[in-house]
């Protein structure tokens, strides 16, 4: 019992520990899991958050009020390079749903909450796109949607319920043949 | 090879001499060790020199490619931008990963320099030669990750076009004058701490018990433990002045991770006069060494491999594997060496009592020690539980703040208690006579902080032992000057207590700061005057600024009625970043901190304007700086009471006179 | 002044000490205003994209649109705090709750460090009761062989 050999059992049971650290270390590392396309949500297959605001010209909206629809939400923020990069496709994509008539649906951007609205204004503007644009200067459809980071599309069904969400930029093709399956699916 | 421009040439080439400089000098002196030849001995010094001309000369290449813009480094189209202003170009050194460890490269090259300059005549004891081998085998390594898996001169895409390349450093280091200082200066506490780990090796390796590497390696640890401080403090105040969140440390990994050797390091400066003065605690304190050698080295692995996430972090996957590698190597053969030699160094000592000197450091190490535990948990539990599960967590300020506020607590109790105690044993009566006054200065200091209408058990408690530890350093500070006039100041003892009033005013500052902090947010128009906290604010004007880098948007608010201060909102269009630029009111008592959000409209004139009133922040800094003065002062010599050659086994007298006169001593430096 | 040091001065310390902090941390400090509310709630959670700040800290507009939310929710008194961070960790995900459960896998992070200071003091208690026990014993054959070694190898080191 006096000064027994105490050192390599210390040594062994740290060293027992730190190889635990280095194999979490190995077995973790995370990196980024920025997806593009289509993504989870918690709000699939479930009823549409209430989006109660106004537009942009001051006219109020109701999304509860666009049933019978199929609706296109589109966060946006003026300032981020891949929303403008994807205004041109979403400009044809309404061009083309628009001939659809009444079948076809209905697009909407919301705007990120540090957006200038001035600016928002003179870029659609400059660049077309005539469809209504929503305010959301209290980060609240955002945050309902849990949406992080711009741009993202939700495409919600005649019943108000959440079909599909994408991250990333998206184009006027996908989106479209998108909106097509889930007419398609859901009998619409 | 052909193709590559002048720079990457010469970048490549002074890597490669520093490379085989450093492993043919650690190999020639390990051989000259094992064979006992002198010869080989002889030759080190010319490549430890050739080592230090190499690493010199990479960094000035890469600066020279910095400066001329030389598109043909992949670097320089990483961190560089045609229009990067001069300071920022220059420091874009140390803004990404290749440059930091270019950085890391030289202040390590200096570190080896100036230790076999100044042991060039005892490289023939085996202890000192192993420790040079280890220093010159870590450069080497690090050689290694600057010419291979982090490549600084690797070749750019040619042709360069600087419309998609090329936006400069991130839009955070290119913002404040502060990251001209915090990296270098983090970097020499984190590379600094190589040189007593390498002489924590060299006396494992040669199982020599005597304390002769201690004396030796205590100075270099206080050298590394005073830069680091300062970094960590200059870091927080960077974060304080451009993160605009009005705070200074946010428990981030990156931050973890400098705090972390920062914790083991502080343990080994305390411990470390246990073994000096009794002889005991060796393994613990070689533990300690290489605990804050791999600490730094984990630390460096957790933030530049894209393992964990942060905001300061240089995301890169391939540096990884290397730097994990070097973690178990170094683990490994430390581990190895003290279950080797472990048994051989402990000491036959006792400590008598637990109300002692030695007995409150062992107690500090042990604090010490668990906070760093605690603080590795929290940084690698999110990991933990990946692994595990695979689904993220995140761990955060809350659990950080929970653990840390009782083990602060806990160690400015222990500040408090330390100083007066002596060594061997106290009896109640000698506490009851040198502790009286120090308590009655934290009575007092509750007793302001009740005034001033300070109100929570928690940070009144911070207060009070505040008081109590700043009444021991002080007392310390007043018997050793009133015996020795200026030179009270100086030596270990003295210096340590010149920290202690620096800690102490960074841990009330803390205190204060996260217990008392008022924060409003408005929404103004221009000319609107808002109340808050006592004063009125005046947004007198709201601009937008463009430049070809960026958008901002820029306040300017007057502080009831007075100076107009301008925080601004700047995001760097090439990142999609959003850079606060705070607008501070420094004061004794509190600082007035002013941000503006993002969500302000200059079109509409309508800003969101935060306010935060800080109490006593300023005195984190002048707090860091009495840190790193008292280390200045702790360096010069002391008066000394036991030559560090004496046999720790004298016999010792504990008759209560012997007693009596070793305290007496205790107040002067040892 | 010696006979102050002694129980006296000591007494009157301890009373003030006890006085004026139940003075003190007894003080009405007043509700939490609102603001405080938002503040305690955002730091409570990490901002979802940028990397280790929370929504307390964070400038992104992800983080200011959560404060907004917070706020509003706040203003409208009917959710606790508890509710409002639930909502927005189900909107965004496991990865913006920045404090650790205390159930299942993840209370080992609390409870890690207190068996952490248990072993710790246990630890101390085992080293001091041996050295208590080292003082008093005479050195036997094991002791002085570690002195002979000791000695000479001292010798060697100081003379290379």
């Amino acid at each position: 019992m006096k000064r027994a050999k105490v050192a390599p059992i210390v040594a062994l049971v740290v060293a027992a520990v730190l190889a635990g650290l280095v194999w979490v270390l190995v077995a973790g590392g995370g990196g980024n899991d920025d997806k593009n396309g289509i993504v989870d949500s918690n709000l699939l297959d479930k009823p549409a958050p209430a989006v109660r605001t106004t537009t942009l010209d001051g006219q109020p909206f109701d999304l509860a009020r666009r049933k019978g629809n199929w609706v296109v939400l589109n966060f946006f923020n003026s300032t981020c390079a891949p929303c403008r990069a994807e205004h041109p496709e979403l400009v044809t994509f309404a061009e083309q749903q628009g001939l659809l008539g009444l079948a076809g649906a209905e697009l909407y951007t919301v705007v990120q909450i540090d957006d200038d609205l001035q600016a928002v204004r003179d870029f659609f503007d400059a660049r077309g796109g005539d469809w209504p644009i929503l305010t959301d200067e209290e980060g609240s459809i955002f945050v309902a949607f849990g949406v992080a980071l711009v741009p993202e599309t939700f495409i919600i069904d005649p019943d108000g319920v959440v079909r599909l969400r994408w991250a990333g930029q998206i184009d006027a093709v996908t989106l479209a043949q998108l909106v097509q399956q889930f007419r398609q699916a859901f009998g619409t | 090879m052909l193709a590559e421009g002048l720079n990457g040439l010469l970048g490549h080439s002074a890597l490669m001499v520093g490379l085989a400089a450093t492993v043919f000098g650690a190999l020639a002196l390990a051989m000259s060790i094992v064979t006992r030849n002198p010869n080989l001995r002889r030759l080190v010094q010319a490549y430890g020199w050739t080592s230090l001309v190499a690493a010199v000369a990479a960094v000035v290449v890469m600066e020279r490619a910095l400066i001329t813009r030389d598109w043909s480094v992949a670097y320089v189209q990483k961190v560089g931008s045609p229009n990067t202003p001069a300071l920022f170009n220059f420091t874009a050194l140390w803004s990404a990963l290749e440059g930091s460890i270019l950085l890391w490269l030289l202040l390590l090259a200096v570190y080896t320099s100036i230790v076999m300059r100044r042991y060039r005549a005892r490289l023939s004891d085996p202890l000192v030669a192993w420790a040079m081998v280890t220093m010159l085998a870590v450069t080497a390594f690090f050689f290694f990750l600057a010419l291979g898996p982090t490549d600084a001169f690797a070749q750019g895409v040619t042709p360069v076009n600087l419309d998609k390349c090329c936006a400069g450093p991130n839009p955070l280091l290119q913002n404040h004058v502060l990251v001209l200082f915090h990296p270098p200066i983090l970097y020499l506490g984190y590379v600094g701490f190589t040189v007593p780990f390498a002489f924590a090796i060299g006396a494992l390796v040669t199982g020599r018990v005597g304390e002769g590497w201690l004396v030796e390696t205590r100075r270099w640890a206080l050298v590394a433990w005073g830069f680091l401080t300062l970094g960590i403090v200059l870091g927080s105040w960077w974060s304080y002045e451009v993160l605009g969140w009005g705070g200074v440390w946010a428990w981030d990994p990156v931050e973890n991770a400098s705090f972390l050797p920062w914790l083991t390091g502080t343990a080994y400066i305390h411990s470390v006069m246990v073994q000096e003065r009794r002889g005991m605690l060796r393994v613990w304190n070689l533990s300690l060494l290489v605990a804050t050698f791999s600490l730094t080295i984990l630390g460096t692995f957790l933030t530049r491999s894209g393992v964990v996430n942060s905001v300061h972090a240089f995301n890169d996957g391939t540096i990884g594997p290397y730097l994990l590698g070097a973690f178990v190597v170094i683990v490994a053969v430390s581990l190895g060496l003290i279950a080797w030699r472990g048994d051989r160094l402990r000491s036959p000592g006792a400590i008598d009592s637990p109300v002692s000197r030695e007995g409150a450091f062992l107690a500090n190490n042990v604090v010490f020690s668990l906070f760093a535990f605690v603080i590795l948990l929290g940084t690698v539990f999110p990991l933990i539980v990946e692994a595990k599960d695979d689904r993220k967590i995140a761990v955060g300020t809350p659990f950080f703040d929970t653990m840390g506020t009782p083990i602060g607590l806990v160690l400015l109790f222990l500040m408090a208690i330390a100083p007066v105690l002596p060594w061997r044993k106290a009896g109640t009566e000698l506490l009851r006579d040198r502790l009286f006054w120090p308590a009655w200065s934290g009575a007092g200091a509750l007793a302001l902080a009740v005034l001033v209408g300070a109100t929570g058990f928690a940070p009144l408690l911070a207060f009070t032992m505040a008081g109590f530890a700043g009444g021991a350093a002080v007392r310390q500070l007043f018997l050793a000057t009133r015996r020795q006039g200026y030179r009270g100041l100086l030596g270990r003892t003295n210096g340590g207590m010149i920290v202690h009033i620096g800690v102490i005013l960074v841990a009330v500052g803390l205190a204060a700061s996260n217990s008392y902090t008022r924060a409003g947010e408005f929404t103004m128009n221009v000319g609107d005057t808002v109340e808050f906290a006592g004063h009125s604010f005046t947004l007198q004007s709201l601009d937008d600024f463009q430049s070809d880098r960026s958008v901002g948007i820029r306040a300017e608010i007057a502080i009831d009625g007075g100076q107009a201060y301008a925080p601004a909102i700047t995001k760097f269009t090439a990142f999609g970043m959003d850079v606060a630029t705070p607008s501070v009111k420094t004061g004794l008592d509190k600082d007035i901190y002013l941000v503006i959000e993002t969500g302000s409209k200059p079109s509409a004139g309508l800003a969101k304007v935060k306010i935060f009133i800080k109490p006593m922040i300023v005195w984190l800094w002048v707090g860091g700086l009495l840190c790193g003065l008292g280390t200045v002062l702790a360096l010069f010599p002391g008066r000394h009471r036991r030559r560090p050659t004496d046999p720790v086994s004298a016999p010792i007298d504990l008759s209560d006179e012997a007693v009596d006169q070793a305290d007496q001593a205790d107040e002067v430096p040892a | 002044m010696t006979r102050l040091k002694r129980w006296p001065g000591w007494v009157l310390l301890f009373l003030c000490i006890v006085g004026l902090m139940t003075y003190g941390s007894t003080k009405d400090s007043g509700a939490r205003t609102p603001e405080e509310r938002i503040e305690e709630i955002s730091k409570r959670l990490a901002c979802p994209v940028c990397n280790g700040e929370s929504v307390y800290e964070s400038q992104n507009p992800a983080s200011a649109a959560i404060r907004a939310e917070i706020r509003t929710q706040v203003q409208e008194g009917t959710a606790t705090d508890d509710q409002i961070v639930a909502y927005i960790v189900t909107n965004f995900s496991a990865k913006t709750q920045l404090v650790p459960k205390t159930s299942g896998f993840e209370a080992l992070v609390w409870v890690l460090p207190a068996a952490a200071l248990v072993c710790a003091v246990a630890g101390l208690a085992v080293a001091f009761r041996r050295w208590r026990r080292n003082i008093d014993t005479v050195p036997d054959d094991e002791d002085r062989a570690l002195v002979e070694a000791a000695l000479v190898e001292g010798q060697e080191g100081s003379d290379p």
